[in-house]
């Protein structure tokens, strides 16, 4: 197998040496990666502070006795305008509408005496009703926030008034401190947000290198003629494919690094630092071999994949158009990972490949991957890149692939 | 010694190619039972129009494609059952057939040089002294995407003969080349026919046959119009120079052909 580590050591040396291709194969898209993602993360967070610091619009209509001290008590902040029973809302709602009014607040008519004159069950209870647009974030977040702090207050000190003791309602407490309640295996936790995503990204990130490095260090030698001058020598074809592919998986697997890097350092800023957590995630030394062999064998699969369909083309535009196809069924295979539930799936969905990857490496990172799952997913993941291997070996001997004859 | 025996050569044509060829027929026959012998010591030059199957000849002969009827062997080795064995015998020397434009003639040099299972020492001592002979030591350095078509050639020259092989194959070798190198090159050939090698080359030039083959092949739609030495071609067209011999013999081919 001296051929084959001879071109491995070539095709190596052919992409580190180019400037140009480490820049635009590692360091241009993993520098495009993460400021995309601290951009996206960065407007987030505009978008969120600027929501709270806008101060809303509020109209209440016959606003009972009291309210005014429970909004002065709480510090709700508000341009607040008080209508009587007899005002027109209508301006009001259409103002809501478009967005120029962010709430109305509507109390009933007599809402204080039908309170006070409540004696038994079946007596009238009152009701507030708040009128607002979901689809406007300003009125949105004004509704909440008007109903937990100035709603909700206001109820309770009717209610104490009414009670006199406002504990006799309450009877007991639950969790007065929720924090110190929480038993969770942080690994699993993490795990199960990381499961989510992860497994998409990575089985794009794989496809996405084999794909460009694939078609240059393929259809490309073919289009330059120097892959012909290769044929010559006296080494066997499968030597050549062999060498290609290792390359390739080495370059693919770099490349996966890099840009799964990027984005979960640019995740990180756009979560604000949730999964800076993730170190805390911890892989058993069984976990982590199986993690290094499923992705040793989705690499296989991937180079060998684009392999095929590279050696097949003519031009590089050609392989360009053959590939798109296999990089859209890739990614539908590790879309349907990120919405599914997380529950039990039979072995057989570990056979179908692409989508076992995904599912496997899902089960993985929250510790649910048995050895038969795993066993069944390596295996028909590494008979397919077999069978396809053999394929390519296959057009690299045919004459009329390789010389159009 | 390279033994030719009733090569036959059948291309499938695309519905692409037969509109390219204006020809209705899916199969396109570029070389018609082509018997020929290229002996040690001797220069042998297939001499044709472009088209006329030399091309596919050499191929067939470089193991690159497989005879669809009669065999080859070289040194004995047959080219399809042997075709490692044949390939490690042979320089093979092509247009369409190029060297990595990113690296430098060094680098492939080397690189051919490990493929052909030689140690880092004889790779340099071969080095040494085809890159002196063809003047290549002032790029050898340099990307083979920034050397002029002579220099490449010349590389592409060094890089088929790293492994000294005993029979030499070269495409149109001139090709491109301005007069000087042209004449180098020519000049390498004998001396490696005078060394005891066999050479073969395809050539549309007359004049590069007249003065460089000891014998000739003249292919006229992949048919083997005549063979011999010049003297014996003029003789026997009764001609004064390949020229005329040439479209003597054209003229009845051709002719056969329609």
């Amino acid at each position: 197998m001296g051929g084959t580590k001879n071109i491995i050591k070539k095709e190596l040396t052919r992409v580190f040496t180019d400037k140009k291709m480490v820049i635009s194969l590692f360091i241009l898209p993993g520098v495009l990666i993460m400021v995309m993602y601290s951009i996206m993360g960065g407007l987030i967070s505009n978008l969120e502070k600027d929501i709270e610091a806008h101060i809303p619009t509020v109209y209440i209509q016959n606003a009972p006795e009291g309210l005014d001290s429970i909004i002065d008590a709480v510090d709700y902040n508000g341009y607040i305008t008080y209508l009587n029973t007899s005002d027109s809302t209508n301006h009001i709602n259409d103002g809501i509408l478009k967005g120029e009014i962010d709430l109305l607040v509507v109390f009933d008519e007599g809402f204080i005496e039908t309170i006070q004159n409540y004696e038994e069950i079946g007596d009238p209870i009152p009701e507030v009703r708040t009128f607002y647009n979901p689809s406007e974030d300003y009125s949105n977040a004004a509704k909440g926030n008007f109903t937990a702090s100035v709603l909700y207050s206001y109820q309770q000190s009717l209610l104490a008034a009414r009670l006199g003791n406002i504990e006799q309602l309450q009877v007991f407490h639950i969790d007065r401190d929720p924090e110190a309640g929480v038993i969770v295996d942080e690994g699993k936790a993490n795990g199960k947000f990381l499961a989510m995503l992860l497994p998409f990204l990575i089985n794009i990130m794989l496809f996405q290198g084999a794909m460009g490095l694939g078609m240059d260090s393929i259809t490309g030698e073919k289009e330059r003629g120097t892959l012909s001058s290769m044929l010559l020598s006296p080494i066997k074809r499968s030597e050549i494919v062999f060498g290609k592919l290792i390359s390739l998986g080495i370059l693919t697997s770099l490349s996966a690094v890099i840009y799964t890097v990027s984005v979960v350092i640019g995740i990180q800023r756009l979560g604000g630092g949730d999964l800076g957590a993730m170190a805390s995630i911890k892989f058993t030394p069984i976990q982590i071999i199986q993690l290094f062999a499923l992705l040793i064998v989705l690499v296989y699969l991937y180079v060998s994949l684009v392999a095929l369909v590279a050696v097949y083309a003519r031009t590089q535009k050609e392989a360009g158009s053959y590939v798109t196809p296999l990089y859209i069924l890739v990614m539908l295979g590790s879309i349907l990972t990120m919405f599914s539930s997380s529950g039990e799936k039979g072995i057989e969905y570990y056979a179908i490949p692409v989508y076992n990857g995904a599912i496997a490496m899902q089960d993985l990172l929250v510790g649910e991957l048995t050895m038969a799952k795993f066993g069944v997913t390596v295996g028909s993941l590494a008979l397919l890149a077999f069978l396809i291997t053999t394929l390519v070996t296959r057009a690299f001997n045919s004459e009329r692939v390789m010389f159009n004859a | 010694m390279i033994q030719i025996n009733e090569l036959t050569k059948v291309y499938k044509l695309t519905k692409k190619q037969m509109m390219e060829h204006k020809t209705k027929k899916n199969m396109m026959k570029a070389v018609d039972k082509l018997s020929l012998t290229a002996k040690p010591g001797e220069i042998y030059g297939l001499l044709g129009p472009n088209g006329a199957g030399k091309t596919t000849a050499l191929r067939c002969i470089a193991t690159l494609l497989k005879p669809t009827g009669g065999d080859i062997t070289v040194k004995g080795y047959d080219t399809v059952k042997d075709s490692e064995k044949v390939r490690k015998t042979i320089g093979f020397l092509t247009n369409e057939i190029k060297l990595d434009p990113q690296f430098s003639p060094k680098y492939m040099f080397g690189f051919f040089g490990r493929l052909h299972g030689l140690n880092e020492k004889a790779i340099e001592e071969r080095r040494e002294k085809l890159f002196n002979y063809f003047d290549i030591k002032d790029f050898e350095d340099k990307k083979i995407e920034e050397l002029s078509s002579g220099m490449k050639q010349k590389a592409s020259i060094a890089v088929s003969l790293v492994h000294n092989p005993d029979v030499i194959i070269f495409d149109e070798p001139t090709n491109g080349l301005d007069i000087i190198t042209a004449r180098n090159v020519t000049d390498y050939l004998k001396l490696l026919r005078d060394e005891g090698r066999t050479v073969i080359i395809s050539t549309h030039i007359m004049t590069e046959a007249e003065k460089l083959c000891d014998r000739i092949g003249i292919i006229i739609n992949g048919v083997l119009a005549m063979e011999g030495t010049l003297k014996e071609i003029l003789e026997q067209t009764q001609t004064k120079d390949l020229e005329d011999a040439f479209f003597e013999l054209f003229k009845i081919h051709n002719k056969e052909e329609e």
